[in-house]
């Protein structure tokens, strides 16, 4: 029987279960006229659950282990005694056996693996009914155990509830597990890479071309520096040269200057910049932008103009970034108590002095904390690099020469059918793991900022 | 004017009294407000190029990409009788499952056919003006209406990407010289495109669709919203309802916060290594992509769960616990009924924010040239975004006006979740 059967018939029987529950409960309801701590519904529940969990738990402890069982039983049949020793090929002779015998597969490279098809076939199907029987059996037993326990002064709501705590519980730890899992997987595979690069090499070397590692010194050609300083270039510099005035200039006038019904339309609008896809941005920074500003470098004769620059890209992740920069000043600026606006406006102090001497050194904090986010989320961006920036990872201030990041390095290194194991496809995750950090970092001197600024007004 | 200084209790200033009709004076105040004027002026440029960028950009796009839902066709006489095809006519009412008129009229010879038919109708050179694709077109005529294998007729096959592109004034001077003369004969049309929303990808930019990627997107959507809305809505219950304040809240509540601001392409490594290394889920799967995507969007979704069940007032609570309700009544009956609007919003930006989502999927191996659309959730697929990706990287021309006609669809369906976002937002805000 196939699992998502033997699943539906499992819930058919939860479900049978909270039914007769309920009607036994509503009948102790009928019968007397005590006070009763669970409603119906709470007996119906406890029930099902009783009848669902352990044969859930059985079911997937049992499709672990069963694949091992069912091997083990094949090991057994007369023509498993031409298998060849364990290791790799007794595997590959056992895997191809598997498929034919599910039907995946059906001419067989090997004949040992036709003649053990059929012995697969058997046990497999044997332990599936066993495997089944035995789900069905636990859940029919549980389940009465449960509905037997049940009685007019029976508390089904408090144990019913300590498990939907349980539950709620387990939805809050899946985050830490997700943190867990990234920070695990990153390192793990970054300890694999500096076993075979020294980590001073990749986080000094000022070489990458990793489409040529030399075999005997592969840090030679792995070094990270370059990407380092693409990214800050492209990510810190340009973007935020972009982001900056303009984000802070919209909040600043759509705060202070515009009208409520401007200030109504407007700030969605801009809002929307946030909203578009990256590979939007990607596609129109390759396809428009980096013509145009390749153009611009040749009218203005620089002699030597990629058409990926560095420029095209970070004008465009600037032009990204206005609404982080300018929704972060939007509410800095807002945080700044009335008072201290009112008094510089009574002294005599034009709007635009106000703003410039009295509400931006007071909103600073904040507005360095929004910038500070802005910039983890542009090194952090990937689509327009890897769609606008080129693959070659040079050290120069040139912003119409080309430029590459760690983000676009990333994708380069695992797209493409490369080993699990070769320094190229662990040298991603390497990058990764220094691109996980650096942004945890900036997010926390950013959130830190933010939080000591809030604490002076309130 | 200049006794204003003065102070009425008669004490004599230590300046004297600032006279505001001197030059020097009307100067200060001119360059003040000079300086007022260019300070707002900037502002309002700031605000007005922002939106004139955004603007530009959906232009752009949408000028590129009009002309992809339209395509080029040319009429083609083909002498069926007379083509040599060699068929059985049985052969093309056989079983439609393992596609086997198509395998008969492909090895009928009907793409040599159509090319002769194009030769014979439009010069030497003819077959060149049509589609790779074109006898794929007839074929599909051909089974629609078997009896036009007995007749000469006339079936519109589309045009070559060059002939295509010229039709719509972008083609180099021959082309536009064929055209002309196609044109003057009558044989070509551009209209829309039906099979651009029903295709799947292809090497061919005139034989192209989104449909695949739609559908693929369709699925890792759908598991994004399976998982992730269950677990983010929990999780946020539980943080702001039930969760003693001490470290483990305190490290979830980092752990969520840090999650939100992880760059995307982290989770793909993620999912790389430990669903496809660990648990060694099938690659390119909408199962896989989703997965990942939900890993993305449930912090989204906890913060915004958060922000609108701490929005519910407390009177609300205390007068469900005061007639005897149970902490998990009093949140499932009550507080969670009325945070639901709150929850829905913050859901929809985050799946929106999931559609549009390319690199992590990258990362999976989604990036796979996909001729077929995906039918179960463990089928190789692709995304719509990934579909935009991998058109821009193609030399010929004729993708240009189709991956901006893809970023149309998929700047549709964003912006319709948005305004849904806002739509709800609107109607359910409560003030209490």
């Amino acid at each position: 029987m196939s699992t998502l059967a033997l699943l539906f018939l499992i819930a058919g029987l939860g479900l049978i279960g909270w039914l007769t529950a309920r009607v036994r409960a509503v009948g102790f309801r009928r019968d007397s006229s005590a006070r009763f701590s669970s409603l119906p519904s709470h007996h119906g529940t406890y029930v099902a659950l009783w009848t669902l969990l352990p044969a859930l738990l059985f079911v997937a402890v049992w499709s672990s282990v069963s694949p091992a069982l069912v091997t083990d039983t094949v090991l057994t049949a007369p023509a498993a005694a031409q298998l060849p020793p364990p290791g790799f090929e007794r595997a590959a002779v056992l895997s191809e056996a598997r498929n034919i015998a599910n039907g995946r597969t059906f001419g067989s490279f090997n004949p040992i693996a036709q003649q053990l098809a059929p012995a697969y076939a058997a046990a497999q199907s044997r332990y599936d009914w066993i495997g089944t029987a035995a789900a069905l059996l636990l859940a029919f037993a549980t389940g009465a155990w449960a509905y037997l326990r049940i009685k007019p002064d029976f508390r089904a709501r408090t144990r019913v509830e300590r498990v939907v705590m349980l539950v709620l519980l387990a939805a809050s730890l899946i985050a830490i597990l997700t943190t867990v899992g990234i920070v695990a997987s990153l390192l793990f595979e970054s300890w694999r890479f500096f076993k075979i690069v020294p980590i001073g090499d990749f986080l000094f070397g000022t070489h990458w071309s990793p489409q040529v590692i030399p075999a005997n010194d592969p840090g030679s050609a792995l070094g990270a520096v370059p990407l380092f300083w693409g990214t800050f270039f492209i990510g810190a510099v340009i973007a935020m040269i972009v982001a900056i005035p303009f984000g802070l200039m919209s909040a600043i006038y759509l705060t202070q200057y515009a009208a409520p019904r401007v200030r109504r339309w407007m700030k969605p609008i801009l809002e929307i910049l946030a909203g578009v896809p990256t590979v939007v941005y990607g596609y129109f920074a390759a396809l428009t932008v980096a013509p145009a500003v390749r153009d611009l470098a040749v009218s203005i004769g620089v002699t030597w103009a990629s058409s990926e620059s560095a420029l095209a890209a970070g004008l465009v992740m600037g032009v990204m970034i206005i609404p982080f920069v300018s929704s972060m000043a939007d509410d800095s600026i807002a945080a700044v108590p009335a008072s201290m606006r009112d008094g510089s406006l009574a002294m005599g102090a034009t709007p635009s002095e106000t703003i410039r001497k009295v509400m931006l050194p007071a909103a600073l904090p904040g507005v360095v904390g929004g910038v500070l986010l802005a910039i983890s989320r542009a090194i952090g961006e990937t689509m327009i690099v890897v769609m606008a920036a080129s693959g070659v990872a040079t050290l120069s201030l040139n912003p119409f020469g080309s430029a590459t990041t760690v983000t676009k390095q990333i994708v380069d290194l695992l797209t493409g059918e490369a080993e699990f194991d070769s320094p190229k496809t662990l040298a991603a995750f390497a990058l990764g793991l220094t691109l996980f950090v650096v942004t945890l970092l900036l997010n926390i001197i950013a959130l830190t900022v933010v939080k000591r600024y809030r604490e002076a007004y309130e | 004017m200049n006794n204003v200084a003065a102070s009425p209790s008669g004490v004599v200033p230590d300046r004297a009294p600032t006279d505001w009709r001197t030059d020097a004076m009307q100067r200060r105040i001119r360059r003040r407000y000079a300086a007022e004027r260019r300070f707002r002026f900037m502002g309002l440029s700031a605000v007005v190029i922002s939106a004139g960028f955004l603007a530009f950009l959906l232009v752009t796009m949408f000028l590129n990409g009009a002309s992809g839902f339209t395509q080029t066709e040319l009429k083609l006489p083909i002498d069926f009788p007379r083509a040599g095809l060699t068929l059985d006519p049985a052969q093309l009412h056989g079983p439609a499952q393992g596609g086997g008129a198509d395998i008969a009229l492909a090895a009928a010879g009907l793409e040599r056919a159509t090319d002769a038919a194009a030769i014979a109708a439009f010069g030497p050179k003819g077959d060149a003006l049509l589609s790779d694709g074109a006898w794929l077109r007839v074929r599909d005529a051909v089974k629609a209406d078997p009896a036009l294998l007995k007749t000469r007729s006339i079936v519109s096959v589309p045009a070559s990407a060059a002939i295509d592109s010229a039709a719509k004034g972008r083609g180099s001077a021959e082309a536009e010289r064929q055209v002309a003369e196609l044109g003057q004969r009558g044989v070509i049309t551009t209209g829309f495109n039906p099979w651009f929303l029903t295709n799947s990808d292809s090497t061919d930019p005139t034989m192209v669709g989104i449909w695949g990627a739609l559908k693929g997107s369709l699925f890792t959507m759908i598991v994004t919203l399976l998982l992730a809305f269950p677990i983010g809505v929990l999780s946020a219950l539980y943080l702001e309802e039930y969760a003693p304040r001490n470290r483990w809240t305190d490290l979830i509540e980092v752990s969520i916060n840090n999650l939100a601001a992880v760059p995307s392409i982290i989770f793909g490594l993620l999912g790389l290594a430990v669903f496809l290394g660990t648990f060694n889920l099938p690659r390119s799967a909408a199962l896989v992509g989703g997965l990942t995507l939900a890993l993305m969007t449930m912090p989204v979704i906890v913060i915004a769960g958060r922000n609108a069940i701490k929005s519910v007032p407390p009177s609300i609570r205390d007068a469900a616990l005061a007639v005897g309700a149970s902490p998990i009544q009093v949140v499932f009956h009550h507080v969670l009924p009325l945070a639901l609007p709150g929850i829905l919003t913050g859901t929809i930006i985050g799946m929106a924010r999931a559609l549009g989502e390319t690199a992590p999927l990258l990362m999976i191996g989604m990036r796979a040239f996909m001729v077929s659309p995906p039918e179960r959730l463990t089928d190789p697929a692709t995304v719509l975004p990934v579909q935009i990706f991998l058109w821009s990287d193609q030399v010929n021309r004729g993708f240009i006006e189709k991956t901006s006609a893809a970023i149309i669809v998929l700047l549709v369906f964003l912006l319709a979740m948005n305004g849904l976002a806002i739509y709800l937002r609107n109607k359910f805000e409560t003030r209490w």
